[in-house]
């Protein structure tokens, strides 16, 4: 690769130098019979000036532009750099800033709308206690009603059967008298009575 | 037009605006350091590059203006030059190359003013710079290298029975850089100066239908343009090369 480089580069210093030659032709085709007419290039008692002047200039150049220009330049660019980097670093901040906001206003949107589902929840559950203690308190309600007409149905029957036995008691008796003249005692009466009524139920 | 005329305007030589002219004689120690028309240009030069990056740079605007932005574009593509070329290490060298990139290109874009003088078409001053630029980057490289620097001739890896071929092509190509990069700057300055000259002749001697060359040269001004700015790059970019091979070997 270098090598080839190296050709090229050779091949482009002679292209030059046919160049070079090109120009002294054409120096000495145009001065024509002018005769001895040199490129000024060679003429080489103008080299010192030119060397001497280069150098200076030179000199002077790259001190003006080392000195003065580049370090305003630099400075300059730095400046924008730092600029542009400021920037981007703010963007930045207020770019997390509105991520942190959001953030936050989406965790109290989910906060709300728990709330709401456990409200609505506490409302349900307390709708549902207050729908089975009524119906509890309906069905003991019920219940006792239910126990007090059997308590006085109980009550009545018992009391209807005594004025049945005391009917068939004084019956008994009347009938026993009448039949075959006998006065039974009152408490032998009650004994048969209530043994038949035994024996009956 | 006579034919006088005609012979006058080829006499008047295609290559005679390369002269050296003497301004002001100076003499010092026997040599001639005469401050010429060449050293004119070059002192334009140091005042137009220094004009161009301080008063553009003046406001230094956050956001630039037209000027601002030429001499940050040139800036930014001068340092990435080095930086793809040379690597962090460059930076110390960048402002070396940027004042060279901007001599070389104001010098032969001012060369392009009619009438003015293009000191880069002068074999002398573009190899002056070619030599100070080899001797600096050899001298960097065996500091930095020492013996090892001598790798640059015969890359590692390379299979040793190359080393007869190989050797003396790497030091040949080696010590035809100045030579190379000083010519290649200087004959094609010469080179389009010399032929807009023989257009220009031409555009003279042929009277109405000198239109064809005046066309032509229009075209060829644009195109000089190019290579004024072309040349400028290519001279720098080779610099960085040279400057990246002391620096890293291969």
């Amino acid at each position: 690769m270098r090598a080839i480089l190296g050709a090229c580069r050779g091949i482009v210093g002679q292209t030059a130098a046919v160049i070079v030659a090109l120009g002294g032709a054409s120096d000495v085709l145009a001065a024509g019979d002018g005769g001895g007419a040199k490129l000024p290039q060679l003429d080489i008692a103008t080299f010192p000036t030119q060397i001497f002047w280069l150098v200076v200039s030179f000199l002077v150049l790259y001190i003006l532009v080392s000195r003065i220009a580049l370090p305003r330049i630099s400075e300059v660019l730095e400046e924008r750099q730092d600029r542009i980097a400021d920037d981007l670093d703010k963007a930045e901040t207020l770019k997390k800033e509105a991520e942190q906001v959001r953030g936050e206003y989406e965790k109290a949107l989910a906060e709300a709308r728990n709330q709401a589902h456990a409200a609505m929840r506490e409302a349900q559950d307390e709708a549902a206690k207050n729908a089975t203690e009524t119906e509890a308190e309906a069905r003991e309600k019920v219940a006792n009603m239910l126990k007090d007409a059997e308590e006085r149905i109980e009550a009545t029957r018992s009391e209807a059967m005594s004025n049945v036995r005391n009917v068939a008691r004084d019956v008994a008796g009347d009938a026993v008298a009448k039949l075959i003249r006998i006065q039974v005692l009152g408490e032998e009466i009650d004994r048969v009575v209530d043994a038949t009524m035994e024996g009956r139920n | 037009m006579d034919v006088v005329t005609v012979r006058e305007v080829f006499v008047a030589s295609p290559v005679e605006q390369f002269t050296i002219k003497p301004l002001v004689p100076l003499e010092v120690g026997g040599l001639d350091l005469s401050y010429s028309n060449s050293s004119l240009w070059m002192t334009i030069t140091v005042i137009a590059v220094t004009a161009f990056l301080t008063l553009s740079m003046r406001g230094g605007r956050l956001v630039p203006g037209r000027w601002q932005s030429m001499a940050e574009l040139s800036y930014e593509f001068v340092a990435n030059m080095v930086r793809e070329n040379v690597g962090s290490e460059g930076r110390k060298y960048f402002p070396f190359v940027f004042t060279l990139f901007l001599f070389v290109l104001f010098g032969n874009l001012l060369g392009m003013i009619p009438y003015s003088y293009t000191f880069t078409s002068q074999i002398i001053v573009t190899f002056a710079m070619a030599a100070v630029i080899f001797v600096g980057v050899t001298i960097l490289g065996l500091a930095l290298h020492g013996f090892h620097f001598f790798t640059l001739f015969f890359p590692s890896g390379t299979p040793i029975a190359l080393a007869p071929i190989l050797i003396p092509i790497e030091i040949i190509s080696y010590f035809v850089r100045p030579v190379s990069l000083s010519v290649r700057l200087f004959a094609n300055m010469m080179a389009g100066h010399t032929m807009m000259k023989v257009f220009a002749g031409f555009a003279l001697a042929m009277g109405v239908l000198g239109v064809a060359p005046i066309i032509l040269l229009v075209a060829l001004t644009g195109f000089e343009i190019m290579v004024a700015v072309l040349q400028a790059y290519v001279f720098t970019l080779l610099t960085c090369m040279y400057l990246n091979d002391a620096i890293h070997l291969h």
